[in-house]
């Protein structure tokens, strides 16, 4: 009796200790988190629990990679159904052989728990394998030392519980016994041992158990394994931007455009880099980084990480400046900044929920805005765009050079249409892209549908600006654009250019402009789904589908595009590995059209390696950037791929019908 | 170091071609509705200018001719870019002038401003392209004057420029105060404004001088000895012929046709 008050009141002490290193250690990471600026609107309820169940719970995007899905998930719901053998285990210090009510002497549940002691023991077993004999580049960037540390305390864990398990049946023969088919497997190797050796083994592996669980409580707080106590919370706390719109700036009275220090940060960016398990999905997948650049979205997050712990306790301790390598130009070259095209693969891939684009945008508004340090090619853009309102340079093209011969209305010229054609820079001023436009035109006409353009009153939508982090700009263009839309009462747009139809859909609104925006993919889909356009004639070539970003992964249409080409008859296609969710950036976005892509391969180059890949004779694109990048890249790595707008391929399809 | 850079605002010379247009009763580009920019060498002037303050301090003065109303975005993007005062002329002729006349206007704007240690200004503008203004100035300021300056360098008080030339360039040493035409190369690139400075420099005052107030300034009477009889739009006219006969007749009529047209 006396034995169990003392093991119950040493056992208590421990926790207490353990527990309060952990809570001290929690408290100072939430007061870090705190040191980022608010508020930041969250997105509805429903959303944010229907993300828990999915990512969390089915582990949704962790599987997508299958052995470490599958061993990941097995760890997880390990920890979930075994959290009640490490209840067990407390509750025996007080009560020998005490187990939970109900369920705790149940043989069918004492099955569970060795089911799932051993599927932990496999996922360790896969670990393994994928560290010491796979080695995926991935992992290459994490701090090895906490992997294997975790590793090691997690298969302590287990095999101290399953010798508990095993020398208690042996003991007690409890009815749960009857259940736990694997225990009674190491009860049999106690067999033949002495009762009090038994004991002895019981009580070591009792001690050891909770000891190596009191000591794992106080190390969570550290390095990536922070996120089984931060994640919950930031799948539940998700922003409610669409992904696609970055954050709106008060430029007039922000007293700093963008982040230059690491306390610049919202405290949802903050949250986002403790939650940050080190799993390198994003930089796996980011096309700059696999193309040989130095950007490297799992890094942003980490070093983010290191500089918050280093001056985070100085800076809540009221020291309002702290000596320490600059953010932007040291934690993170200029080149590391300006290599991202925004193209949203390590978001969609992260499963923490992590925003990349946004943390590395807020460095950009601050290099653009407060330093105006921007690559040269980049400032002319900038700069055309200031002058005359679009940024190519050099272009040397009407607006409306593209409709000369195409019968469409003119708002500014007096003409009524219940649909605005929104052209686009990218498509008006540069002329592989005057043939998709036609084609629209044609399309949209043999469906009678009432179209206008603005012709020399449109003006860039701002989003090459905004994604250079030139926020002032943006909204300088976007409300010379929104004041053009209501003066001519535009209420319905259709678009070439999914760059246009993400800011015009979703960017715009932030600014009071509200108008119901489609993608010209999805209004093609519509009109042949109702009868309204027939494709005819035999196309016969094989097409594969290039995803644009900011149509697939930021406005999630990997449909509509798909839908068109299917309807065109004869058309065979293929797709390539990398595409819907996975696809790879042609190169263009963020505003790196003005880049000269020098460092490493070129991503438009790879792209099209992805192409010729599938055989396919043709590339379907469905953004005239896209276009532009891989008419190009095409001819550059002599591939026999022809890029061809979606719409270009189904008025082929008509005009063949029309002949 | 007082610095005061002239400015001339032009048509943007990437203006489709479509919408170019010359007026045939002004004998003059068509500007209503065209975007105007600066012209393209006088921001390199205005970069000078403003790396040279950043060097060795000083005062940088943004001036300007034009009408009333048209002169306020070179101005302010100059303001932007980190010019401390700002001076515009407002010119009713518009833009007709020519440089013999313009230079006059200058002279008399820059008199006004008052001191001045050099005058900087664009080697050529991207319209009319006559390369006069600088060197006039310099004359009627009683000033130096080099032309083609890419680079300029504060040396224990003697002032460096560097002067293109057809093969390499000239260093040479300027005694002040001193009229440089510049023109462009890769140190002296427009920067791009901070958002900050763009946002003060819609606060900052500009100084709206009319041009009668000017003295000397006056047009009438003194002819300025130049004169624009007529300015139209180059004609390309391309034309294509078949050589007749076999391949080897073709080859004597296409190199008979090359010699007489001295291309061989
Ligand atoms: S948005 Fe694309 S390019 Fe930028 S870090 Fe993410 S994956 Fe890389
Ligand atoms: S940011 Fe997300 S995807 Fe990237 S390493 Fe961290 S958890 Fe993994």
């Amino acid at each position: 009796m006396e034995i169990t008050l003392l093991r119950g009141a040493a056992v208590l002490l421990l926790l207490a200790v353990a527990a309060g290193i952990a809570v001290r250690k929690l408290l100072l990471i939430y007061r870090l988190i705190r040191l980022g600026s608010g508020p930041v609107p969250l997105a509805p309820l429903g959303v944010r629990l229907r993300d828990l169940v999915v990512q969390v719970l089915a582990h949704s995007k962790v599987l997508r990679r299958p052995a470490s899905g599958i061993l990941h998930f097995f760890i997880f719901w390990g920890f979930l159904v075994l959290l009640s053998t490490i209840v067990q285990a407390f509750g025996e210090a007080f009560v020998p052989g005490w187990t939970l009510p109900v369920i705790g002497a149940a043989p069918w549940f004492a099955f569970l728990q060795d089911v799932f002691i051993v599927l932990v023991l496999v996922g360790i077993g896969i670990a393994l394998w994928l560290r010491l004999a796979v080695r995926p580049k991935r992992l290459a960037g994490q701090d090895p030392v906490g992997a294997y540390m975790i590793l090691g305390l997690i298969t302590g864990i287990m095999v101290t519980l399953l010798l508990s398990r095993g020398t208690a049946i042996v003991l007690d023969a409890p009815r749960w016994a009857a259940g736990a088919e694997v225990s009674r497997v190491v009860a049999g190797w106690f067999a033949g041992a002495a009762r009090g050796t038994v004991g002895v083994v019981a009580a070591v592996s009792w001690w050891a158990h909770l000891l190596i669980i009191l000591y794992f409580l106080t190390w969570i707080p550290e390095g990536k394994h922070l996120h089984l106590i931060t994640l919950v919370p930031n799948i539940l706390l998700r922003k409610a931007r669409p992904r696609g719109a970055l954050a709106l700036l008060d430029v007039e009275h922000a007293d700093r455009l963008g982040a230059s220090r690491v306390e610049h940060f919202t405290w949802k960016d903050n949250l986002d880099v403790f939650a940050c398990m080190e799993c390198g999905r994003c930089t796996e997948v980011c096309p700059a980084n696999s193309t040989g650049k130095e950007l490297d979205p799992r890094r942003l997050h980490t070093d983010l990480r290191k500089q918050l712990t280093k001056v985070g306790p100085a800076l809540l301790a009221g020291a309002g400046d702290v000596p320490r390598p600059a953010l932007v130009g040291e934690v993170f070259s200029e080149a590391f900044l300006w290599q991202c095209l925004t193209c949203g693969a390590c978001v969609e891939e992260c499963p923490a929920t992590n925003e990349h684009i946004d943390k590395i945008v807020e460095m950009r508004r601050h290099l653009a805005m407060e330093e105006a340090r921007v690559p040269e090619t980049m400032a002319d853009a900038l700069r055309s765009l200031e002058a005359r309102g679009h940024p190519f340079r050099g272009a040397g093209l009407a607006r409306d050079a593209w409709a000369d011969g195409v019968a469409v209305k003119r708002l500014p010229a007096g003409e009524r249409a219940e649909w605005l054609l929104w052209v686009g820079c990218a498509a008006a001023l540069n002329e592989r892209n005057h043939a998709p436009l036609q084609a629209l035109v044609r399309l949209l006409q043999a469906a009678r549908l009432d179209v206008g353009i603005l012709g020399d009153e449109e003006a860039c939508t701002g989003d090459p600006a905004r994604r250079m982090g030139n926020e002032y700009l943006f909204q300088t263009l976007a409300r010379q654009n929104i004041e053009t839309l209501t003066a001519y009462g535009v209420t319905k747009i259709v678009t070439l250019c999914p760059h246009c139809y993400n800011t015009l859909r979703h960017e715009y609104p932030q600014l009071g402009g509200r108008y119901e925006v489609w993608h010209h993919t999805q209004l093609l889909a519509r009109l042949i789904d109702e009868g309204r356009i027939r494709p005819g004639g035999a196309a016969a070539s094989t097409i594969t589908f290039h995803d644009p970003c900011y149509l697939g992964r930021h406005n999630g249409e990997y449909d509509a595009p798909r839908r068109v080409l299917g309807a065109i008859p004869g058309a065979k296609t293929v797709e390539m590995a990398q595409c819907r969710e996975r696809s790879f950036c042609c190169g263009a976005g963020g505003g790196l059209y003005w880049l000269e892509d020098r460092v490493g391969q070129r991503v438009s180059h790879v792209r099209t390696s992805h192409v010729a890949a599938t055989g396919a004779q043709v590339v379907a694109t469905a953004c005239p950037f896209c276009m532009l990048m891989l008419e190009d890249a095409a001819a550059a790595t002599e591939s026999t791929a022809r890029p061809l707008d979606v719409a270009e391929l189904l008025d082929r399809s008509l005009a063949e019908e029309r002949h | 170091m007082e610095i005061i850079v002239c400015l001339k605002q032009v048509v943007d010379p990437e203006l489709p071609a479509r919408d170019f247009a010359i007026d045939p009763a002004t004998r003059r580009q068509v500007r209503e509705g065209r975007p105007l920019v600066i012209s393209t060498y006088d921001e390199n002037a205005l970069e000078v200018a403003l790396q040279l303050k950043d060097r060795v301090g000083g005062k940088v003065t943004a001036l300007t001719l034009g009408p009333q109303g048209v002169a306020g975005d070179a101005i302010r993007l100059a303001l932007a870019m980190g010019a401390d005062e700002a001076v515009a002329v407002d010119d009713p002729h518009g833009v007709g002038l020519l440089g013999v006349e313009k230079a006059r206007v200058l002279t008399a704007a820059i008199r006004r401003i008052g001191r001045f240690d050099l005058v900087l200004c664009g080697c050529e503008s991207a319209d009319w392209v006559e390369r006069v203004v600088g060197p006039l100035l310099a004359e009627a300021l009683a000033a130096a004057c080099v032309t083609f300056v890419s680079r300029i360098e504060l040396r224990n008080g003697a002032l460096l420029v560097r002067r293109m030339a057809d093969e390499g360039f000239h260093q040479l040493e300027v005694r002040l105060p001193a009229v440089l035409s510049v023109t462009s190369d890769e140190t002296n690139r427009p920067r791009l404004p901070k958002v900050k400075d763009i946002m003060t420099a819609r606060r900052k005052p500009v100084q709206v001088w009319p041009m009668a107030d000017l003295s000397g300034t006056s047009l009438d009477g003194d002819a300025p000895g130049v004169e624009v009889r007529d300015v139209a739009l180059p004609e390309r006219t391309a034309r294509c012929e078949f050589l007749p006969g076999d391949a080897a007749a073709q080859v004597a009529a296409l190199t008979q046709r090359l010699r007489d047209l001295k291309l061989l």
